[in-house]
């Protein structure tokens, strides 16, 4: 799965620890999901779209 | 599904640190009593070591249980597949050492470590066991966080 956690953190200027903070995971498990190499539960997907104020599917876009 | 409220800090090394050290000191404790009770005479010295060795599982579980409900989801990921990979391939390991000294022919030499009497040569591949068992945790832990990295 494809995602734009990156930018969107980016266009905050937070930085991963940041944005670990505001979800309640570890700083590696953000770089995790920036990397795209861990996809989230449906529970971190809501509070992940809340975060940033946008629907899961404008974050999170299939292959 | 989980509430949307501002979320706590996960559990870091520091959590994890807590919960092996009380771990290893609860197993002195019960290590040091059962040795104490173990020479009394009937069955009370057997129902006391039993009762204690209980005791500190109990207390031992109840620490995993609040650091696992503390981690956050893509620890627990790691762990549930370093329990799965790791330790199932480390127990595979282990049960061939265990095995091949079980069904060894009884004239075979063995390492004096290993013990001589059957019950000690069993212990030394159960032993085996679980020595490969937290070695494969480890490597497939690692293993999986260097790969999500």
């Amino acid at each position: 799965m494809n995602n734009r956690l990156k930018v969107l953190r980016a266009e905050r200027n937070w930085s991963q620890a940041d944005l670990a903070d505001q979800l309640g995971v570890s700083r590696q498990t953000v770089n995790a999901l920036e990397t795209g190499r861990y996809d989230p539960s449906l529970p971190l997907a809501f509070r992940i779209a809340k975060v940033f104020g946008q629907p899961i599917e404008s974050i999170f876009t299939e292959d | 599904m989980n509430d949307l409220s501002r979320p706590r800090r996960p559990h870091g090394p520091g959590a994890y640190a807590l919960v092996v050290g009380v771990s290893l000191v609860l197993g002195g404790l019960a290590g040091a009593a059962s040795a104490f009770f173990d020479d009394q005479p009937g069955p009370v010295g057997t129902a006391m070591t039993a009762a204690l060795v209980t005791a500190a599982m109990a207390v031992g579980f109840t620490a995993c249980v609040w650091w696992w409900r503390g981690i956050d989801e893509a620890a627990r990921e790691a762990h549930k597949w370093a329990w799965w990979w790791g330790g199932s391939g480390g127990m595979a390991v282990g049960s061939v050492v265990l095995l091949t000294l079980m069904l060894r022919a009884e004239e075979q030499p063995l390492p004096a470590g290993l013990g001589s009497a059957p019950a000690d040569i069993f212990v030394s591949g159960m032993m085996a066991i679980l020595l490969f068992q937290l070695a494969g945790y480890t490597l497939a832990w690692a293993g999986w966080w260097l790969k999500h990295r």
